[in-house]
């Protein structure tokens, strides 16, 4: 009797697998989702450091606040070819508050790494989430983790061949990283430049954006929520924030930032436009990442792509479409870099 | 008179594709079995493609007239290599040379299981339907280890360690399809070895001439860990003279040079499990891929992992074909319900 019953059990084992298999390519399609729910458990103790940052990111608002935005101070570069944002309310981008520094750029248009002959030697390449956190997930089982590392890869790749920069990147593989060690990571590395990527997932919208955020306030519901969404896992105590938040407003890391982002926004998007009549640019915001505010050099988040889009989705399974996402990361990082150098103005 | 069912599947013709990073295979129900080396080279320019005759060469011809061809090795390092948009088209044209190796007949429809590396699975996997759906009329994508574990009946605690070229993916099964948490890859597999070796080898020997495929095939030949009563010489030209030299210690240290990356990793997929499935696990650890035809290498991961308490672990009968053999088996076994027409 006992081989019978092994043998039922070994077709019973067999015939579950199959119909995983059947499950799984269907998902690959967007056709269905699995049985099992990827959701992850959303802890408590996540809920509270999320309910904290946006608390701090409030508060932080009405300090911030004081200046208004200026209409100089957008970007002329990006007045051109940008779209008007959507009616949801989506706020653009603020100036900013007084910084020490800003008597010394009034401008606005020359990076004080070039006017002050900084020299940026390492890069830090940060690939969002990774190991359990999966970060959005695609109809077609596509995770934002995995897309996010090979386009840091490319990115990377790229970075290295100029022969400018070390680069070195807060994980090179599916592994688990808290917030808290990304910008410990920075910090070690003595980092002169943080990048974090990031895929936008607006489940409830059918549509494809690029927006690009450094450290800031933001009162935007949608900014706040997104902000809530990526500082999940931060592991930040209340005191370290503070810490963190009184140097802010005395480095020049605020202004760079902005100019770093703009600079990543106007490449992604107008290249990104020439494969895609559909993409939407939300163009360069404020928000109270985590990630960001621990990072003492220009640091910024760019949602390179919209995840729940499922035109996207298919495109980001694509090789060459991450490589162009690459190439544009790094196209405006180095615009970044050369702003001003008249032999770089010249050959572009 | 045949069953309905049957009757259907005559007309069916099933392949199982192993698409790997150095070498890719095709198993199909004709019986057929079939390896190339996974390069694919078009010819240069118009006097190229004259005299080589052919628009596109693929395996060891495209490597022998390499300095005529634009060479792709489309999945370096586990995904669809990065920078050139002609490896989504090389992995084209490998599915294609493959089914047409196979000898499918005229009016037979292609039902193909194809095993592609785990972390191709993950960011490539819509490329790689979308190469493969021009040539078969209905398709399933699976991971290379699972495609093993399948066709070797491993359904139930076991952990499959597919050594390849780009990657060494480990897999545990445990009676159900693989989720992402069973499955881990690293990239110190068979390219790094060559990496390593073609180094040791250039700072021992600076005035002998090789290149990076005769490296590879030294290891093909002489890999091994450990220790072996053998001498190991290779002949290599020396100012156009030839010499010979000896490697042994060089294969060696190249060889062991993916083993710490390997126990640890297999430690970790073990330990991620309560203890009792722990010990049946490690009872059934199965070595597969080109790099388990390292010599000693099965013995070492046995001997390593004995500080865990007991362990066994063994080798595929067949490396090469354990893959695309597995996958025509999972083809055979889908129930027709399942196949979808593409």
């Amino acid at each position: 009797m006992i081989p019978i019953f092994a043998r039922k059990n070994e077709l019973r084992i067999r015939q579950k697998i199959l119909r995983g298999v059947y499950e799984e390519n269907l998902l690959m399609l967007g056709k269905r989702r699995p049985t099992l729910s990827r959701r992850r458990l959303f802890l408590p103790k996540k809920i509270l450091l999320s309910a904290v940052v946006c608390l701090l990111a409030i508060l932080m608002h009405g300090q911030y606040m004081g200046t208004s935005l200026s209409p100089s101070e957008m970007p002329a570069n990006m007045n051109t070819y940008r779209l008007p944002l959507p009616a949801t309310g989506v706020s653009s981008e603020g100036t900013g508050n007084t910084l020490e520094l800003s008597d010394f750029v009034s401008s606005g248009n020359l990076p004080l790494s070039h006017m002050f002959d900084l020299k940026i030697r390492t890069i830090m390449i940060d690939a969002g989430h990774g190991g359990a956190d999966s970060g959005s997930v695609g109809k077609m089982g596509t995770m934002e983790k995995d897309i996010t590392l090979d386009i840091a890869k490319r990115l990377k790749t790229h970075l290295v061949k100029s022969d400018r920069f070390h680069v070195v990147m807060t994980r090179e593989d599916d592994s688990s990283v808290p917030l808290s060690k990304r910008v410990a990571l920075a910090q070690e590395a003595k980092a002169d430049l943080f990048i974090s990527i990031h895929l936008n997932d607006l489940p409830r919208k059918p549509i494809n954006i690029i927006e690009t955020y450094y450290f800031g306030p933001s009162n935007d519901e949608k900014t706040l929520r997104l902000a809530k969404r990526e500082n999940v896992g931060s592991e930040y105590g209340l005191s370290d924030f503070k810490e963190v938040m009184e140097r802010l407003g005395k480095t020049m890391k605020l202004q760079e930032s902005r100019e770093l982002a703009k600079s990543i926004q106007a490449n992604l998007f107008i290249n990104s436009r020439k494969h895609s009549e559909d993409i939407q640019n939300y163009g360069v915001k404020r928000a109270p990442f985590v990630v960001l505010l621990g990072v003492d050099v220009p640091a910024v988040l760019a949602e390179v792509s919209c995840l729940s889009n499922n035109e996207e989705e298919r495109e980001l399974s694509s090789e060459s479409h991450r490589e162009n996402i690459a190439r544009y990361l790094a196209a405006g990082i180095f615009d970044y870099l050369n702003k001003g150098a008249i032999t770089y103005e010249a050959q572009k | 008179m045949k069953p309905k069912n049957e009757q259907k599947q005559d007309n069916v013709f099933f392949v199982g594709i192993d698409l790997g990073t150095s070498r890719s295979k095709i198993s199909s129900s004709n019986g057929v079995r079939e390896w190339i080396e996974s390069y694919v080279g078009w010819p240069r320019d118009y006097i190229a493609e004259k005299v080589l005759g052919k628009s596109v060469l693929f395996g060891a011809e495209a490597l022998q007239h390499r300095l005529s061809l634009d060479l792709c090795r489309p999945l370096e390092r586990g995904i669809i290599k990065e920078g050139i948009e002609s490896s989504e088209r090389a992995v084209k044209e490998i599915i294609r040379y493959l089914i047409d190796l196979a000898k499918p007949e005229p009016g037979q429809k292609i039902h193909a299981v194809v095993g592609v590396p785990a972390d191709s699975l993950k960011v490539n996997k819509l490329a790689i339907r979308k190469a493969v759906a021009e040539y078969v009329h209905a398709l399933m994508v699976v991971s290379e280890p699972f495609a093993i574990a399948y066709g070797m009946e491993l359904l139930n605690n076991a952990l499959i360690v597919d050594i390849g070229a780009g990657t060494i993916d480990f897999c545990i099964m445990h009676g159900t399809i693989p989720s992402e948490e069973d499955q881990k890859t690293i990239l110190t597999a068979g390219d790094y070895i060559d990496e390593q070796l073609f180094n040791y080898l250039i700072e021992k020997y600076p005035s002998s001439k090789f290149n990076k495929n005769m490296v590879r095939q030294f290891k093909e030949r002489f890999s091994f860990v450990r220790d072996i009563n053998e001498e190991i010489r290779v002949e290599l030209p020396v100012n156009g003279k030839p010499v010979m030299h000896d490697i042994k210690d060089e294969i060696r240290r190249s060889c062991e040079s993916i083993l710490p990356a390997l126990v640890e990793t297999t430690t970790e997929m073990i330990a991620r499990f309560d203890p009792e499935f722990q010990m049946k696990i490690k009872n059934n650890i199965v070595l597969a891929g080109g790099g388990s035809l390292i010599r000693r290498i099965a013995e070492y991961l046995q001997d390593a992992l004995k500080e865990y308490g007991t362990c066994k672990v063994t080798r595929v009968a067949d490396p090469l074909f354990a893959g695309a053999d597995g996958a025509l088996r999972l083809a055979q076994d889908v129930p027709s319900k399942y196949w979808e027409e593409l």
